[in-house]
């Protein structure tokens, strides 16, 4: 176990922080906003950490899967712990609890907020919380790779357990030069969104800290509506976007080479649509009659839609309050997720196309029973690894899921409350249905259920394996073994 | 895009098909230098594991078909290099290539039938290298043969100055000499480029001393390298009998020069068959068919008599033990052929005489090649080699501009530590610089250094 390559990565890590904590005192100098004082605080405190654990360099740069998994979560971990800390010094959230909550909420791009408003927030706290949003949805990790030199192939390991997806490719030969290339189109979809919403007369600031909640699919707004209160326009333009997040980069990166055959019928990217209308067409259906005007109706099914199924959970309309055949399309939504390779959370559209086919092979092997029919996508054949990991996957994810509901289950909250809580936090989604509503929020929660929810959030933004990981012992006595045993003697 | 332009200062776009020895060597070498690659290969776990260890991408396929190729970016790339284990396939992938993309492309091909058209070959399917492990391996040990008191003889400028590896023993002439005193010792001029001592590598300068134990690399003119051998009193009596064993490519290749240098060769393979398409081959030579490893036919077949024994079985295991054997029971010359190179450091502590890397051999042709391509207009690479576990190389330099090295005496250029100019190739003739010296333009000059990655002349400043 390479321990050293552990801290030094861990050390960049806290050192991209600091740097990223001095965006938000840019913007309390802005609008003279005292809160930015305590972000330089925390800035100095991660510089000055970063710095040490990276004085020493590593003894060897090789290391494998089970070091970039712990590298990822407790990157996670630290990041969310140092994140929260201006929330709690600036006494915008008096509860340590609360605020590892929200800054978790926000890193994995979640949006369950525990504060009830939100307008009040001064300027630096606001962009911060949506701020992390951006920074988690592309993954700091990512990041990292992209800008800091490091030489050799072991590299791909951290993005294996950061990147979202049944299996990681490189879109070039290079992994810093993928990483580059995934921030740049990230970025880049970021400022037009931000162009974009600033032509339908939303002022700056509320247009930047939307584009960046949009653009990790988080959810967390600026006002206490969410979007209800803006214009047509303004929420056309977020589903757009939002279902542009959610789609896989991979096809970004196919367009940018004028690949576009390839690009538009990338399976999943296609599977993704159809999805997406044929659940706009059942909830449109429903709900039209109780509207004025159909274009209205139109619009709140897809922003609806568009929020849950990319995971970002913006909302214009209580659909707490829908027929409950629209609320079941949502919470099935939920579970579907974005694409594998976009910075949307959930079990991922190309998951669920293993899965059927998975199922469809399973059936003809009961015709033929020696018939042998290797799993294709894009037609490419899927490796048995993948199909078994996906699997394993889903089964891990569905015991993780009921045994949340139950352990949350303590604090006496309906059914219906319990299951879209989690739902919507391992997810990555926000808002569930009734006491988690989209008008209500996760404050009532007790302290225990909250690091519950915590842990989910996490465990579905890293794709549950690489945070399990770090319950197994022999990791630890790997990495630390050596010193127990030099203590012993 | 941004990518694209900044391409050419970071690294070649490489696409390597198949991933076998050779080719895993080369991405091995070649990632770490800093060029984009991508690997082909048909199977899926080679691909991962390789793209696991290093920084470049796999695809999944078969490398001649022109869609696996498109996916591999076959539009953009600068090198093509095949070298899966079938030659044709080998020259349809860089054709393929050739007429999809507009890059250079380099082909393994190892059949001998091929071999004899290789210039044909080259011309006609417009491909920048061929390249043949089994004959480069040949070479090699032909020029150790040639030379049995070194180690490892590698040639420069055209053939007329030789590189040779060379182990100090106890009563070595040289044990114990100070460099700077060496024309006292012995009149032929040699320059010591590089001594491994107790595992570690240097360059020497004129302070150090030999020390017995000692692995000693030196350059001189190629007239001059028997002189050097008499003047210190090792005997190169010249090799008359050779005892190969196995039948492969690389043993026809070598039985077939050494056949034409006046030597006997006597070749154990145990197939038939090809025991019978060999005596149609060679037919000057002794084929015998037999088990190579079996330790009664050596005797019967004479080993103790031999004068040198080069197994050339694919069995890395087995060639090292035969050899092993060898050493104990004759004073044969032997050389170890070895294809993978797992537990190097186990095998450089056995005593196995000379050792050859065919994987290595064949991938210092074709990084030389690429380094060459990467360099900018001024210089260019002649010829590469990795001695010591590549711990250094030696380059040849060819100058075609002027430059920041050239027309400075060498005692005025700011030259880096590590590094020593061996020799200089004016107009036909080599001579070894000294201080007041300068490089010209058209000279090609070697250059030896622990630096790894030098691509043009001017590398060697500071």
């Amino acid at each position: 176990m390479n321990s050293s390559v552990v801290r030094y990565t861990l050390g960049q890590v806290l050192k991209i922080e600091s740097a990223l904590l001095l965006l938000p005192c840019v913007v309390a100098l802005v609008y003279f906003d005292r809160n930015g004082i305590y972000f330089l605080i925390v800035a100095a405190m991660c510089g000055l950490l970063g710095f040490g654990m990276t004085l020493v360099k590593p003894s060897s740069n090789v290391f494998y899967l089970k070091e970039g998994c712990i590298i990822t979560s407790l990157s996670w971990i630290l990041l969310s712990f140092f994140g929260c800390l201006p929330f709690y010094l600036s006494d915008t959230i008096p509860s340590i609890t609360d605020a590892l909550f929200e800054t978790i909420s926000g890193f994995t791009t979640t949006g369950a907020s525990i504060l009830s408003e939100v307008e009040s927030l001064s300027e630096s706290i606001t962009f911060w919380r949506c701020f992390t949003h951006w920074i988690g949805g592309m993954g700091v990790l990512v990041f990292l790779l992209a800008i800091i030199p490091i030489g050799g192939g072991s590299q791909i390991n951290i993005m294996k357990a950061e990147s979202p997806g049944p299996s990681v490719g490189k879109l070039v030969p290079k992994i810093r030069s993928t990483a580059r290339i995934l921030y740049v189109i990230y970025f880049v979809l970021t400022i037009i969104e931000i162009i974009f919403l600033t032509f339908g007369d939303m002022p700056i600031f509320e247009a930047i800290n939307t584009a960046t909640a949009t653009a990790g699919t988080g959810g967390f707004g600026v006002k206490n509506d969410s979007l209800t209160g803006y214009s047509p326009y303004i929420q056309w333009v977020v589903t757009v976007f939002m279902i542009l997040f959610g789609v896989n980069f991979n096809a970004y990166y196919l367009l940018l080479f004028r690949q576009f055959k390839k690009a538009f019928t990338m399976e999943e990217v296609v599977h993704y649509f159809a999805i997406i209308l044929i659940a706009i067409g059942i909830i449109f259906t429903r709900i039209v009659g109780s509207y004025q005007y159909a274009a209205d109706a139109l619009r709140d099914t897809a922003f609806q839609v568009a929020s849950i199924i990319t995971t970002t959970g913006f909302s214009t309309a209580d659909f707490d309050k829908w027929p409950a055949v629209c609320q079941t399309v949502l919470v099935f939504l939920m579970f579907i997720g974005a694409c594998a390779g976009s910075t949307g959370g959930g079990i991922k559209v190309s998951r669920l196309i293993i899965l059927r086919k998975t199922i469809i092979k399973e059936m003809t092997s009961y015709i033929h029973p020696k018939s042998i029919k290797k799993l294709k996508m894009d037609d490419k054949p899927v490796e048995h690894e993948v199909v078994r990991a996906t699997n394993v996957f889903f089964i891990t994810f569905v015991l993780i899921f009921s045994l949340s509901v139950l352990l949350i289950a303590i604090d006496g909250n309906d059914l219906i409350t319990n299951f879209t809580a989690v739902a919507a936090t391992i997810n990555n989604i926000g808002p569930g249905l009734s006491m988690v509503g989209p008008t209500q929020n996760f404050s009532h929660f007790s302290i225990f259920s909250k690091y519950i929810l915590m842990f989910d959030m996490i465990a579905g933004r890293l794709e549950l394996f690489p945070l399990l990981m770090l319950f197994h012992p022999e990791l630890w006595k790997e990495m630390y073994g050596h010193y127990i045993r030099k203590f012993n003697r | 895009m941004f990518r694209q332009k900044k391409a050419v200062k970071q690294g070649l776009r490489i696409i390597i098909v198949g991933c076998g020895k050779v080719g895993s060597t080369l991405v091995e070498i070649l990632s770490n230098e800093g060029n984009d690659i991508t690997i082909i290969d048909k199977n899926p776990q080679k691909l991962e594991s390789l793209t696991n260890t290093f920084d470049v991408m796999g695809i999944e396929g078969n490398g001649a078909s022109f869609t696996t190729q498109e996916e591999a970016g076959i539009k953009n790339a600068d090198l093509m290099i095949a070298v899966t284990n079938s030659d044709e396939l080998n020259l349809l992938c860089c054709t393929v290539a050739k007429q999809v993309g507009n890059c250079a492309t380099i082909a393994r091909v190892r059949t001998p039938e091929y071999n004899k058209e290789v210039q044909y070959l080259t011309d006609q399917l417009g491909l920048a290298m061929i390249i043949n492990p089994e004959f480069e391996v040949a070479k090699e040990i032909s020029r150790i043969l040639y030379l049995p008191s070194a180690l490892e003889v590698s040639s420069f400028a055209h053939g007329q100055a030789e590189l040779i590896k060379f182990k100090i023993y106890e009563d070595s002439k040289l044990n114990g000499v100070r460099i700077s005193e060496l024309s006292g010792v012995i009149k032929t001029k040699i320059l010591i480029c590089a001594i491994e001592r107790d595992d570690k590598v240097f360059i020497p300068s004129g302070n150090d001393r030999i020390l017995s134990g000692d692995i000693i690399s030196f350059v001189t003119p190629r007239k001059q390298v028997k002189d050097f051998f008499t003047q210190i009193g090792v005997k190169s009596s010249k090799i008359k009998e050779v005892m190969i064993i196995g039948g492969g490519k690389a043993a026809y290749y070598l039985s077939n020069m050494l056949l034409n240098m006046g030597m006997s060769v006597k070749i154990i393979e145990s197939n038939k068959n090809r025991c019978e398409e060999l005596s149609l081959l060679l037919p000057k030579a002794i084929i015998i068919n037999g088990d190579g490893t079996n330790e009664e036919l050596l005797k019967e077949e004479g080993i103790a008599t031999a004068q040198a024994f080069i197994p050339l079985t694919g069995i890395d295991e087995e060639n090292i033990i035969l050899t092993l054997y060898a050493k104990q029971v004759s004073v044969a010359k032997v050389i170890t052929k070895i294809n993978r190179i797992n537990f190097r450091g186990v095998i450089s502590k056995l005593d196995l005489g000379s050792i050859v890397y065919p994987r290595y051999i064949t991938s210092e042709a074709i990084i030389a090649y690429v380094r060459a391509k990467r360099a900018s207009m001024n210089s260019n690479i002649e010829a590469l080699y990795h001695m010591y576990d590549h711990r250094v190389e030696a380059i040849e330099f060819l100058i075609d501009k002027e430059s920041a090295a050239t027309g400075q005496t060498l005692a005025n250029l700011p030259l880096k530590k590590s590094l020593i100019i061996a020799l200089i190739n004016r107009s036909g003739k080599i001579f070894m610089p000294s201080g007041s010296d300068s490089l010209m333009v058209g000279d090609s000059v070697m250059i030896v250094t622990t630096h790894t990655g030098f691509n043009t002349i001017q590398d060697i400043l500071e």
